[in-house]
């Protein structure tokens, strides 16, 4: 089941044949259409497999999306658009979000000067990758976005690249994390998890 | 007074040792046990049991748990749901993600007993979207329940009761974890959170009776029937049994998920569980997510509990007991800009007064952190909260009600610093009193009236 982060980034095709494929919607039909009593409920979880396809969501998937499911595109639109981690234009390879709630970005005033927060983290990346926040790279490699809370408070400050969340993170852990990306994406992982995912 | 780990009782407090418990280890140390003996049980049995237990919810809400299950129709005429809310987005809140990363099952073997309790068909775990490794994590325990007979249409180990079980991902909206919005986000639509009633025990998901509880509520059941509701009762204060995780975070020495009886103190939270203040002294405490409003500095001796932190400690209530800590460094300007920024970002926009007045909110504190405040500023703050959430009557939800007590506590205890940023003389019309809205309303935060 590469359905919860991989992030293939096939490219969207050009050539008029559809984004949906034929071998998402057996997967989607397969697994997710027997679990909810009605087709609309399908529709997070194959944003979420368009979305792992190709990294983002593109317009013509959400209008085969509706034909596929038999809802309206505007309903289709309305979802996709109200949940922050649909991305409906295209983002980097490698997705840097830093959190910036409450506790990271307090920790910055936990002992003034020396102590690292959201506000630290945030500079030092967009330094490092020479983009703004909500910007991506002009390769195409990096976004960086700041966003809210991610649940990992007792190991402030935090951030998530692409699936793998980074606890009590400093500078010198961003200047580590960026050396050692792999060239390819796919090859990505987060190291904690050990097993194959299997579908029931 | 430490007591004796329940629900972590498989996660060890060293970092290092700990590791995820599948079913084959999670059998090893007394797993299913309490499964195997509800199906025995008559579904109502259950129900008295955890009503007698005085579970009460450990999403923020605090509803009494056993009271929730009994309003699912006894006569069942269709499909019944549990949603089980791990939508954990409330800042300071990450007590869930300990229990879901290293102790799935515990969490499953509730469910089931949940939906036996219920008559429920279908469980849906509702897990946010950021939650990466521990949706895989439930993912591969949920197959490994299903294969070993737990779930699935052969009944549970076999019995009459066939129960499903399904992960259901959010995609990054605070608002999911309002009970209503995450049955709208399960459907597939907006979570825009709907107007009750009809409550969803009636009408929920898919318009069937639907219970909706915490992963740390479910995750509670199986203890309270393996050991009984009268041990349950001798942990925590009478109105407010059981153990309880308390996250703590911010500035203190040992940050991390705790378990202790309800009712402890926040003397002893900070310096006793979490290793004493860091960087300085203390200066405040988020009581439980930061929708709950803040503790002053005098109110070291307030207890952790349902009332105690909301009737002394002049807060929402609880929450989710997630503790931010904060040491004397601490800017409260700043930090209440951080709680508005947040629920102007997360707001859904469904209701006005929630989606302009954080927005506006927003603009104010901006302009205080830059140095351009003034006296009137605090006096509209102070104003805007008070238009908003369901204790004013305004907002079908209660995330505006966070809005609103973040920023009454914040101003109210720490006066002076706020008055201080906005230079003119503050105008004598602020009331420096901490209002509770309209009384005698009940909410579905819990009645309010006393």
């Amino acid at each position: 089941m590469a359905w919860i982060a991989e992030n293939r980034q096939r490219s969207v095709p050009t050539d008029g044949t559809p984004a949906l494929t034929e071998s998402l919607k057996a997967h989607l039909r397969e697994t997710y259409f027997p679990r909810y009593p009605t087709r609309r409920a399908v529709l997070l979880p194959a944003l979420h497999a368009v979305q792992h396809e190709y990294g983002w969501i593109p317009p013509q998937a959400l209008d085969e999306l509706a034909a596929f499911l038999e809802v309206s595109s505007g309903e289709v639109l309305d979802t996709a658009s109200f949940y922050e981690e649909y991305w409906l234009k295209p983002k980097g390879q490698f997705l840097f979000q830093v959190c910036r709630s409450f506790a990271c970005e307090m920790m910055s005033m936990c002992e003034p000067g020396r102590s690292c927060g959201t506000r630290e983290l945030s500079n030092h990346l967009q330094k490092k990758l020479g983009i703004e926040v909500g910007q991506t790279s002009d390769d195409g490699r990096y976004t960086l976005v700041e966003l809210e809370c991610l649940g990992a408070c007792g190991t402030a400050p935090v951030m998530l690249v692409n699936d793998v969340l980074y606890e009590n993170v400093g500078t010198e852990t961003i200047d580590q994390i960026l050396a050692n990306l792999p060239a390819d994406p796919h090859d990505f992982h987060d190291p904690t998890v050990t097993w194959q995912e299997k579908a029931h | 007074m430490p007591i004796e780990p329940v629900l972590t009782k498989r996660i060890p407090l060293d970092p290092a040792q700990r590791k995820t418990y599948w079913y084959d280890d999670y059998i090893a140390t007394g797993g299913y046990a309490s499964l195997r003996k509800a199906i025995d049980t008559p579904p109502d049995e259950l129900i008295k049991i955890v009503t007698d237990s005085g579970l009460r919810g450990r999403g923020g809400a605090g509803f009494s748990t056993g009271q929730k299950w009994s309003f699912i129709p006894k006569e069942k005429k269709g499909a019944h749901y549990l949603a089980v809310n791990a939508d954990e987005s409330e800042p300071g809140t990450f007590k869930d993600r300990y229990l879901l990363d290293y102790d799935p099952h515990q969490l499953l073997e509730g469910i089931a007993i949940a939906c036996i309790a219920t008559q429920v068909d279908v469980a849906y775990i509702f897990i946010r979207g950021e939650y990466h490794r521990q949706a895989k994590v439930l993912e591969r325990a949920i197959h490994e329940a299903y294969e070993k007979g737990v779930f699935g249409q052969n009944g549970v180990y076999g019995s009459k009761y066939k129960v499903e079980c399904h992960l259901h991902r959010g995609a990054g909206a605070y608002i999911c974890g309002e009970e209503t919005g995450l049955l709208e986000a399960l459907e597939g639509k907006r979570g825009w959170p709907r107007n009750k009633p009809p409550f969803p025990a009636i009408a929920g998901a898919f318009a069937r009776p639907t219970v909706i509880n915490n992963v740390e509520t479910l995750c509670c059941v199986p203890h309270i029937l393996e050991r009984g509701p009268a041990w349950f009762k001798t942990m925590g204060t009478p109105s407010s049994p059981g153990p309880k995780l308390f996250g703590m975070s911010g500035h203190v020495n040992k940050p991390g998920v705790y378990e202790d009886s309800l009712g402890i103190t926040l003397d002893y939270a900070i310096n006793t569980l979490a290793g004493g203040m860091k960087g300085g002294k203390f200066k405040a405490c988020i009581c439980g997510g930061i929708s709950m409003g803040v503790l002053g500095t005098n109110q070291l001796d307030v207890k952790l509990d349902f009332d105690d932190v909301r009737f002394k400690g002049g807060c929402l209530g609880l929450g989710t007991a997630g503790m931010i800590v904060m040491n004397e460094h601490t800017d409260m300007v700043l930090a209440l800009r951080n709680c508005v920024r947040f629920y102007s970002h997360e707001s859904c926009g469904q209701c006005t007064p929630c989606r302009e007045g954080s927005a506006w909110m927003r603009k104010i504190l901006d302009r205080i952190v830059d140095g351009r405040g003034r006296a009137k500023d605090l006096e509209m703050l102070l104003e805007l909260e008070k238009t908003m959430g369901i204790m004013p009557g305004t907002t079908i939800c209660g995330l505006a009600d966070g809005t609103a007590w973040s920023t009454r506590t914040f101003i109210n205890k720490f006066y002076d610093e706020f008055a201080a940023r906005c230079p003119d003389e503050p105008t004598k019309s602020v009331s420096l009193k901490v209002t509770r809205g309209r009384m005698n309303v009940v909410t579905p935060m819990g009645s309010n009236t006393r």
